[in-house]
């Protein structure tokens, strides 16, 4: 490479860089300085301290709440990314009806939060929403039931309405995926005797392994980050049996004003989240490998 | 004998008198320039009006460039946090009374004694001496009110009241607990009363345990009091009310706000609701709820360990002025114009009549006479604001009533008793105070 193709090459991707220290670098940086300093309602209180970490362990509702995150985001991701897989591999037959589905399916991604959380906690109320009095009319419950008010029901109810949302996207990039796989390859396995389990399993499978990974690191970060279903819906009740990191964060940040607290909780999460994905793609990569290989 | 004056006597009287004449007129001590105003929360009636009122303080106001905006209630706080961190708050934030000790504490707001010295005395004038002192922190008046809601009121269905064969409202827990009992029906609940983390169905539980001597925190020592017996029994209370089978499905009590209680009543679906003064006003009810609101009964024998208090209240439309005004002239001459009865008066009946008005003259209007004659009665007699104190309001309340909100779920979801939830919350809540209050 000439010197003044390397010149070329940092000036192109300079703003990339300069947007990526901007925009994700010092906010990390700023809130794992934050996590160990006490701060409240923006006074600094010390800086170099443990204490905010000390705090969070000592918190009875913090053990509850990395339970519920892990239900919110290892649930919440399997399940989207699994029926993502299903719906997308129906999607990806051709017919008339499939057609009108791929477009038909946008329409959850397409409402905003506010709205999906809102339509969502109604249809689900335990006196009014039109869920339960379905069940109770057909026989199926004896009365109506909370779904949003019980706390061993709540965070699988707001899983499912997160799936709901999440899962059309992640279903039409696997059906894009699952389109592309070569049509000779199929046919070759079909010739082999290979079944339609078969054929998913050794052909499409490997040949969209990458589209998988992609869509299930994405879906993960996209959970982490979702806030307003969980917090309209619930606000972390009924007795914190629906409180995630995120709304806790929330809570702690611009309710209790401790902004100390709340970042040690983000550093957590970010550690979490970064180790979950990095152990993914660690177990994924020999799957990228072979396909690299074809 | 004559006196001879000396041309520098002569320059300084004559400068003195010219000061003294036209210094009172001189345009330059009006204010003017630009404020911004911030203002959170409201009912819908009460947005529409104050934004009217702001073009009629335009124009007595030619000088001063309003900048108005409004935001929901709920994002106050982060919003006026941010504004403060990065030197960009209003100059004037009109928010809840709950909120005064914590933006005094940490200077986000200034004493209105120091901006508007010469107007207090109009301001105590016309305001209710009551609700002006709730705008008081440590001897200082850091909030104009406008209004105060008070905690706690019972809506009835005079129907269901009638019908269940009694001629008055309950007065004490038990009678209340007898009167759900005898107002239930199958596809009816005798009460309700909201149990999520909403912080209004938290001040309305608190109104409860406040009228049975109990409270939150104490500020003396220190200390949370979460366990108090005027707060265990009074979360007995609504466990009562849950076994006696009066109240819908504790699960659905924990998901139904405020609102939606006042909504669900307002169709007929319960007989009985607990709330704040306002009950159903903001929403109105069906054609065919004949409804009533009355003060929340209270305990035969108070169980707390401080005053029982008749109510608590606050204002949610409190005018207060940022530390960092770059207007603080233009900011007092905004508050001033909220203090003036005609702008006092939109809180009795003219068009609001969901709120306890702190202009007196607000007081004399026949709107609210109609909506609220006890109310009128009970002001007119002097009693209304009798045995009443201020919401809880320190530094580190919402942890507190964060803790507070998780301990009656799980007492109302039968997790647990009310003396082990509230035990729970005074730790988790005191480790809150202790790390935000240093």
């Amino acid at each position: 490479m000439l010197k003044s193709d390397r010149f070329l090459a940092y000036a192109l991707i300079l703003p990339v860089v300069a947007a990526v220290v901007a925009f994700v670098v010092g906010p990390t940086y700023n809130v794992a300085t934050l996590s160990l300093t006490q701060v409240v309602m923006g006074m600094e209180r010390g800086f170099g301290t443990l204490g905010n970490f000390k705090a969070l362990a000592a918190d009875p509702v913090f053990g509850l709440v990395l339970k519920n995150t892990a239900i919110w985001i290892l649930g919440g991701t399997f399940l989207c990314v699994t029926v993502g897989l299903a719906v997308g591999t129906y999607l990806a037959i051709d017919s008339r009806m499939t057609g009108w589905l791929r477009a038909l399916i946008l329409l959850p991604w397409v409402l905003p939060d506010v709205v999906t959380a809102m339509a969502w906690k109604w249809m689900l109320h335990g006196q009014v929403g039109i869920i339960g009095q379905t069940l109770q009319s057909s026989g199926m419950t004896e009365g109506t039931v909370s779904f949003l008010g019980d706390p061993d029901l709540v965070m699988w109810v707001l899983v499912v309405v997160l799936i709901w949302r999440k899962m059309p996207l992640v279903a039409l990039i696997l059906c894009a995926a699952i389109r592309a796989v070569p049509d000779d390859q199929m046919e070759a396995a079909r010739m082999d005797g290979a079944n339609a389990v078969e054929r998913f399993r050794f052909v499409t499978l490997p040949n969209i392994a990458f589209s998988l990974t992609a869509v299930t690191v994405i879906s993960m970060i996209w959970i982490t980050a979702e806030f307003a279903l969980p917090w309209i819906m619930t606000g972390g009740g009924p007795a914190n049996a629906s409180q995630i990191m995120a709304t806790y964060i929330y809570q702690q940040s611009f309710e209790f004003f401790n902004w100390g607290v709340a970042s040690a909780m983000s550093v957590i999460n970010l550690v979490m989240l970064a180790s979950i994905v990095a152990l993914y793609l660690y177990v994924n990569r020999r799957s990228w490998a072979s396909e690299g290989q074809k | 004998m004559s006196k001879s004056i000396s041309r520098r006597r002569f320059l300084g009287t004559t400068a003195a008198v010219g000061a003294a004449t036209f210094l009172p007129g001189t345009p330059a001590f009006a204010a003017s320039g630009e404020i911004s105003v911030w203002k959170f929360g409201g009912t819908p009636q009460e947005v529409e009006t104050w934004a009217q009122r702001n073009d009629a303080f335009t124009e007595a106001n030619p000088d001063i460039d309003l900048n108005y905006s409004y935001f929901n209630g709920q994002i106050r706080r982060q919003k006026i946090l941010a504004g403060f961190q990065t030197n960009r708050l209003a100059d004037v934030i009109i928010a809840f009374g709950q909120d005064i000790p914590e933006f005094a504490g940490f200077g986000m707001i200034q004493p209105l004694d120091d901006i508007a010295g010469d107007k207090l005395a109009g301001w105590k004038e016309r305001i209710v001496p009551e609700v002006y002192e709730s705008g008081m922190h440590d001897g200082k008046l850091y909030a104009l009110p406008t209004y105060v809601d008070m905690a706690s009121f019972l809506a009835i269905n005079l129907d269901a009241l009638e019908e269940a064969g009694f001629d008055r409202p309950p007065e004490t827990w038990d009678e209340l607990r007898e009167y759900a009992k005898a107002m239930t029906k199958p596809d009816r609940p005798g009460i309700a009363f909201p149990a999520t983390t909403a912080p209004v169905d938290i001040n309305i539980f608190e109104g409860l345990a406040y009228a049975n001597g109990g409270r939150i925190f104490d500020e003396e020592t220190g200390k949370v009091t979460l366990n108090d017996p005027g707060v265990v029994d009074a979360l007995q209370f609504y466990v009562d009310l849950i076994k006696d089978g009066s109240t819908p499905a504790a699960t659905s009590l924990t998901e139904t706000f405020f609102r939606d209680t006042a909504q669900l009543f307002g169709q007929g679906r319960s007989a009985m609701w607990i709330g704040l003064s306002w009950l159903n006003t903001p929403w109105g009810v069906n054609e065919d709820v004949r409804w009533t609101g009355v003060p929340m009964p209270k305990p035969e024998a108070p169980s707390g360990s401080y005053e029982p208090v008749s109510a608590i209240m606050d204002g949610t439309a409190m005018l207060m002025v940022s530390s960092r005004s770059k207007n603080p002239e233009a900011a007092a001459e905004y508050v001033d114009f909220w203090s003036q009865d005609a702008q006092l008066e939109v809180w009795g009946g003219q068009p609001e009549i969901a709120r306890i008005p702190a202009g007196k003259a607000a007081w004399d209007n026949a709107e609210l006479k109609e909506a609220w004659p006890n109310w009128v009665k009970a002001y007119e007699a002097d009693t209304l604001f009798k045995g009443g104190a201020p919401m809880p309001r320190f530094i580190g309340v919402s942890a507190i009533e964060s803790a507070l909100g998780t301990a009656i779920q799980q007492a109302v979801l039968g997790q647990k008793t009310p003396q082990e939830a509230l035990d729970e919350a005074t730790t988790a809540a005191q480790g809150q105070i202790d790390l935000i209050r240093g």
